[in-house]
């Protein structure tokens, strides 16, 4: 028998995937008003996404109005195969990624050179900040775009695996295998800048 | 029960790594348990923990008041535009750096499609109906044949491509899936007309373009790294 728990639960995400899918009806009819909704909901989130992939400000307000044109654009294509709201992720992850390649090729620098040069990262808005904050950031920003993206959308937005493979075009065990491999890599390169936190007094595992 | 205990007990440092990989329920409480009762692993679950708590303050979140407006115009001006395929033959949605393959696009379409009726008009006999752009029975027939042929084959080459095309990290694989389904359209388009009309020669010499486009387009996917 199942737990009034597990069905409120299953309630709450039955009403939340009709709402997903009835948002997407509306975007497809060409209501502004539903897009405004999507805005509402998502912006936040978009905007810390592409804010911690591209590094300022501009360009992930950018990023965020591309998307949107780019969902209206879509969303003919789009099949409900996932849910219309991990599909505009996609499109923010991808737009993300264009953006970074078209800075790179027009500035011929390395990835890692634009990167730092976007160094003025924002106080978050979270209230409890961390003593590792800063020094992560600059860690997160020189791994490897796939790794960061799955680091960024697991640790940092809170998605899910299934909702990141998703996202990226990639299978679950991925996603997972992507961020194990990203911490491992953080955790690393705090080691190497002397974090408090990362050096380990109790020595590698045998 | 005994026996789970027991599997979770016998947890050694080296499943470490293979239990922070898989990440399951199962063996997050199996490494709990080990970690009580070994230094080391305890530290490396502190520091791992210490990373995803520093990271859940990366989040950011700043007022944008101007961002939707801007968003609203941007959609209302959109939403306004003729969409489908004739609207990017004009050119309305395609973005300034691609402009100028999509002009080389349209003109090999055109030039190829203008050859094709020429060389149509050209070797059809006088003894032919007076109407050349009207194809007898029997031709519509072989012609939907050799369609249908066509048809298969590229929706072979399609699936071949498919993987490919789905790859959402490659901008150039976004233009050419852009560029197919525009293509779709077109054919979709020209299908219905031809519906109408199938014995208008016009209409299959186009519909012979865009499939010709279409092919090579895949080809190209094909070829990319």
């Amino acid at each position: 028998m199942p737990r009034p728990m597990d069905t409120a639960a299953e309630t709450a995400r039955a009403e939340a995937r009709a709402e997903d899918a009835r948002v997407a009806e509306l975007c497809r009819a060409g209501n502004l008003e539903a897009y405004e909704e999507l805005y509402r909901t998502q912006s936040s989130k978009m905007k810390s996404i592409a804010m911690n992939l591209l590094g300022n400000k501009h360009d992930a307000e950018d990023v965020v109005q591309e998307t949107f044109l780019k969902i209206h654009r879509g969303i003919k294509h789009f099949k409900g195969q996932s849910a219309f709201s991990t599909w505009t992720y996609r499109i923010l992850v991808n737009c993300c990624y264009d953006m970074r390649r078209r800075k790179v090729r027009r500035q011929e620098t390395p990835e890692q050179d634009l990167v730092e040069e976007n160094e003025t990262f924002e106080a978050p808005a979270v209230a409890s900040d961390h003593p590792l904050r800063l020094m992560l950031e600059k860690c997160v920003a020189e791994l490897t775009p796939h790794l960061r993206s799955v680091f960024l959308l697991y640790e940092v937005e809170g998605f899910k695996h299934s909702e990141i493979g998703a996202i990226l075009g990639i299978s679950e065990m991925a996603s997972k295998n992507a961020l194990y491999q990203g911490k491992r890599k953080l955790r690393e390169m705090l080691s190497v800048r002397g974090s408090q936190v990362a050096v380990s007094d109790a020595g590698e595992c045998v | 029960m005994k026996d789970e205990m027991k599997k979770e007990r016998e947890f050694q440092c080296s499943d470490l790594e293979h239990a922070r990989m898989e990440d399951t329920p199962k063996l997050r409480t199996a490494l709990e348990l080990h970690a009580s009762d070994c230094a080391a692993c305890r530290e490396e679950l502190r520091i791992w923990r210490e990373i995803s708590a520093a990271a859940r303050t990366m989040r950011k979140d700043w007022p944008a008041p101007a961002l939707w407006p801007q968003i609203q115009g941007a959609l209302e001006t959109e939403i306004a535009k003729p969409r489908g395929w004739r609207a990017w033959i004009g050119g309305a949605q395609v973005a300034p750096g691609l402009r100028w393959q999509t002009a080389l696009a349209v003109l090999a379409l055109m030039l190829v499609s203008s050859t094709s009726v020429w060389l149509l008009m050209r070797h059809t006999t006088p003894a032919q109906p007076a109407d050349t752009h009207l194809l007898t029975d029997q031709a519509v027939q072989q012609v939907e044949q050799a369609e249908k042929a066509y048809e298969q084959s590229i929706d072979k080459l399609s699936k071949l491509a498919d993987a490919k095309l789905q790859d959402p990290s490659t901008p150039l694989m976004a233009n050419y899936r852009e560029k197919l389904d525009l293509l779709d359209a077109a054919i979709t388009d020209c299908r219905a007309n031809l519906d109408k009309n199938r014995a208008n020669a016009h209409l299959r010499e186009e519909l012979l373009s865009f499939y010709q486009e279409k092919q090579q387009t895949l080809e190209q996917v094909l070829r990319e790294e």
